[in-house]
């Protein structure tokens, strides 16, 4: 199937001007598969880590919103063991206005301000919530674990 | 219509799973919850009624590699059963005697595979003698 103009277009400018800490880089043999590569945010348990994730845009994109998924393990309490992802903007408020980009942007900010109270990963959210301090060094840990290569 | 990548394909195939597929007679889930590959599963299949196998719980393996879904995955049966289409001693599902492995398509699921298994319990492997129930291969 041909790619809609919109999807092209947006890969360009992934390629040619990415988000800073965020690289997106399409399959060769399907462009609308996506190999990302995200730098854990600064003054978060993930800095310093290098965090792999796929991001698929399905048939309908830009009306329903991209498929994505971590790949390296994370620990967070909005991320599951399968590294799939709550987020709002991935679900009910995905509007056809926001792109790839913005997503990914999105997920990044994530990392950085997790958000216990709406987990998707419930035992990871209790943690963070009875002891946010020692959640953080759990994920500091995984960090060095799992993000390092 | 795009091709939908493997491992997106059986995420949307463990959602659906989760859910509970139609009437329970089958039903898979991930083997391992960690796998974030999602490679090996384990399935069950619920004899049909009206035949010898009616009321025995039969378990599977079912094994998705890095190919799946172009490929077919890897079925073999935990629990002892006598149908055509399963190697006596192994019990793996030999493909060749399966049709939806024989010819297989990028739009069969593991759904398809076991309702087709369950399909020959109730039509080729209807009267067959079988193996006491709880054994094992």
């Amino acid at each position: 199937m041909a790619l809609s103009k919109r999807i092209i277009k947006e890969t360009e400018r992934l390629l040619a001007d990415p988000a800073p800490g965020i690289q997106a880089t399409p399959h060769e043999d399907n462009l609308r598969y996506f190999d990302v590569v995200m730098s854990g945010p600064s003054q978060s348990p993930f800095e310093g880590g290098s965090f792999k994730l796929e991001l698929f845009l399905p048939d309908d994109y830009p009306m329903t919103a991209p498929k994505v998924r971590f790949l390296t393990k994370i620990y967070h309490p909005n991320i599951d063991r399968l590294g799939r992802i709550c987020l709002d903007i991935l679900k009910d408020k995905w509007s056809p206005a926001l792109q790839i980009r913005t997503v990914l942007l999105s997920i990044q900010a994530l990392l950085s301000a997790p958000n216990p109270d709406d987990p998707l990963a419930n035992d990871v959210a209790q943690h963070w919530k009875d002891n946010e301090k020692d959640a953080i060094n759990t994920a500091k840990e995984w960090t060095a674990k799992y993000a390092h290569e | 219509m795009a091709k939908v990548p493997r491992n997106f394909r059986l995420l949307e195939e463990l959602e659906k799973g989760e859910k509970g597929i139609g009437d329970g007679t089958i039903s898979y889930g991930l083997a391992n919850p960690d796998d974030i590959f999602m490679s090996d599963w384990n399935g069950t299949i619920l004899g049909p009624p009206h035949s010898v196998h009616e009321n025995r719980i039969y378990s599977l393996t079912l094994h998705c590699d890095q190919n799946y879904p172009d490929s077919a995955p890897i079925v073999k049966f935990i629990s002892k059963v006598n149908l055509p289409c399963v190697h006596a001693s192994t019990g793996r599902v030999e493909p060749s005697k399966l049709d939806c492995l024989a010819r297989w398509s990028r739009n069969y699921t593991m759904e398809t595979v076991l309702s087709e298994i369950r399909r020959e319990m109730a039509t080729s492997g209807r009267k067959l003698p079988q193996p006491p129930e709880g054994s094992t291969f």
